[in-house]
């Protein structure tokens, strides 16, 4: 007689559940189990996370420390008795007063002048908690640092004057003569597509002066950036951009990496900015 | 019947499995093929892609015309001589160009010419003239943990070894070669504190070997940064200061022709030269030292210099501001019956540095050019 071998019951059960055995039923309570676990660990509510060093500083001391090279008006700028002025510093302002209304604690911003080549070093340094001095958005630092929204676009814009319908997108510049500031990113623009769009190139020394051309009707649209536009437009008033930036050109604000939650509390506030018209105002007010 | 057809059945079963099997093996040798041919792929080489191309020349209104390309730093062949086909495209027929001694010979008496023959074969096959600059110290010459410009005087003759083993192996291929950058800059002279008789040591360390190597190379002194730094200044010396203490020092005998740096700043290209200016005319007072000192017979050559137009920069100019000084300072300098070239700083990097630096180039990282090498091909080329 050939030797049987004994099995216990539990391996007897055991075999019936071999990979190609296995029924319908045991599968069924397994993608259960993992669906519920998934719920859980996703669907329900989280504790909030803990808000970063950084915010919690702000709102212990209630100082918003701000790194800032103030020699780039109409950004930022300073004079003779150092009070600091320009469109950065009513943004702060405006930044710590919504701060101050959504969190019951009052913050004010305190400044801290850098060299601009120096702004990153001193902010991963810990001398302030944010740059908010015209810092245009740079894809390679934010491996260092994290960017806010943006709040300008200081690309080249196509200007014409007031009431010229026949400009709507840069393909409508075929042909026409294009005023520029000679070596700018508007000159830079058309050069690039000067062959393809067979318009005259007419550099100029400023943007004002390429501004000046489109008014006397030597040039039939100008590209330059919006706030050489709005300056022109303020003390001239018959001239218009024409749609979106040609090259956008960013301006952001950076906080430190371990800083997400002042970093959450400005774009929150910049947010609200673009909502209620208050950004819009402060450009209008300093461009 | 019954036993014929169960014969017959199991015959075409067997002749079916034979034709699956042998169609199986098919399939399998064309896999095993396909797989055999892409391992080869992989395995073989790509064929070379970048070649020195045609013998060009440039074409040019000014010989003088140069640019300081940052080729070291770039590492795949097609960037280095698309670079150089722009330099002569834009009517430059002169570039400078930095060897570092670390890259070179990473180890005493080990030397690595690789990418230096790349740079100096593909733009001799543009047309152009290379001057090379020498320096940074490898790891094995200084000390640890100092600077790369740190260079004590008892590793002079190891200095003086690799230039000559330079000028051997570029022996009518590179014929200026600059000993040193900047020396007048304690952070370029290894923060060992600003020394012109140090540095004129080195020159006569250097010269006798490089000259032994090369009868024919020039051997190019100074380079010195332009600064108003008052004396005592622990990082930096007047350069005309420095100029004539290295003449003093005895330097004399020991360099061929002068490099200069002239750097614009935020002045035009025609403003008046003045000890207490710093402007692109300041290369006339360096002169003016030269003469006085018996060496009017020796040539200058410009080997940095310029104007940048960052946009925040204290001592930056506007973008139509520096395209109107470049222009004039290249005119300038075709003037000059002293002076071989005038290389202004800097023709592209091989990556953006987002800061003022950037706004030095006329083309950018992604080969764009700017509207200032537009400008300078324009007057280059057309008059």
């Amino acid at each position: 007689m050939p030797r049987r071998t004994r099995r216990s019951r539990f391996t007897l059960y055991i075999s019936r559940f071999t990979p190609w055995r296995i029924g319908s039923l045991p599968l069924a309570v397994l993608a259960g189990v993992a669906f519920f676990g998934y719920a859980l660990a996703t669907w329900l509510p989280k504790p909030p996370p803990k808000p970063d060093a950084t915010w919690t500083r702000i709102l212990d001391t209630g100082e918003f420390r701000v790194g800032i090279d103030p020699s780039f008006p109409p950004f930022e700028s300073d004079n003779a008795q150092g009070e600091l002025f320009g469109f950065d510093i009513a943004l702060a302002n405006e930044l710590t007063r919504e701060w101050t209304q959504a969190t019951g604690t009052p913050v004010r911003v305190e400044y801290v002048y850098s060299g601009f080549d120096g702004l990153y070093d001193a902010l991963q340094n810990g001398q302030f908690d944010a740059i908010i001095s015209a810092l245009p958005y740079d894809p390679k630092k934010t491996q260092d640092v994290l960017f806010s929204h943006a709040y300008f676009d200081s690309g080249p814009v196509i200007v014409v004057r007031a009431g010229d319908a026949t400009t709507k997108t840069y393909y409508d510049l075929m042909g026409k003569r294009i005023g520029v500031e000679l070596g700018s990113a508007g000159d830079a623009f058309a050069r690039r597509w000067q062959r393809r769009l067979k318009f005259d190139l007419h550099p100029f020394a400023s943007p004002a002066d390429a501004l000046r051309a489109l008014q006397l009707r030597q040039v039939d649209a100008t590209l330059t950036d919006l706030i050489a536009f709005n300056e022109f437009a303020r003390a001239n008033g018959d001239v218009q951009t024409v749609g979106a930036p040609l090259t956008h050109e960013l301006i952001v604000i950076a906080v430190r990496k371990d800083a997400p939650t002042l970093l959450g509390y400005i774009n929150a506030a910049l947010n609200a900015f673009k909502r209620d018209g208050r950004l819009e105002q402060l450009q209008r007010e300093w461009f | 019947m019954g036993i014929l057809n169960r014969i017959g059945v199991v015959c075409q079963w067997a002749r079916q499995r034979a034709q699956r099997r042998v169609a199986s093996y098919g399939w399998l040798a064309a896999r095993a093929a396909l797989l055999g041919a892409l391992l080869y792929a992989l395995a073989t080489p790509p064929p070379v892609l970048v070649t020195l191309g045609e013998q060009h020349q440039v074409q040019t209104t000014n010989p003088k015309l140069g640019v300081h390309t940052r080729l070291t730093d770039e590492v795949e062949e097609w960037k280095i001589k698309k670079t150089l086909e722009l330099v002569r495209e834009m009517g430059a027929p002169w570039i400078v160009e930095y060897f570092p001694w670390e890259y070179l010979e990473p180890n005493e008496g080990e030397y690595d010419w690789g990418h230096a023959d790349l740079v100096v074969d593909h733009a001799r096959r543009q047309g152009l003239t290379v001057i090379a600059r020498l320096g940074f110290v490898p790891a094995w010459a200084r000390p640890k943990k100092s600077a790369p410009g740190y260079l004590d005087e008892a590793y002079y003759p190891q200095f003086a070894l690799f230039v000559a083993e330079f000028a051997r192996h570029f022996a009518g291929r590179v014929e200026q070669i600059i000993i040193w950058n900047e020396p007048n800059l304690n952070f370029e002279w290894g923060y060992r504190g600003i020394d012109p008789g140090g540095y004129a040591r080195m020159l006569q360390a250097v010269y006798p070997r490089a000259k032994d190597a090369n009868p024919s190379a020039q051997i190019l002194a100074g380079a010195l940064a332009p600064t108003l730094a008052p004396p005592g200044t622990a990082d930096a010396m007047n350069d005309l200061d420095y100029l004539q203490a290295l003449y003093d020092a005895g330097a004399k005998e020991y360099f061929d022709a002068l490099a200069i740096h002239a750097y614009g700043w935020t002045s035009a290209a025609d403003e008046a030269p003045a000890r207490n200016r710093i402007n692109f005319r300041r290369t006339e007072i360096l002169r003016e030292i030269m003469i006085r000192n018996g060496d009017a017979a020796k040539r200058a050559l410009i080997t940095e210099g310029g104007w940048n137009d960052h946009p925040r920069w204290t001592k930056a100019v506007t973008p139509a501001q520096r395209v109107a000084y470049t222009v004039r300072a290249y005119e300038i300098a075709q003037t000059w019956d002293w002076l071989d070239a005038c290389a202004l700083w800097a023709f592209r990097y091989p990556f953006a540095s987002q800061t003022y630096l950037d706004y030095f180039a006329f083309v950018t990282p992604d080969f764009d050019p700017k509207p200032i090498y537009y400008e300078v091909q324009k007057y280059a080329t057309s008059h």
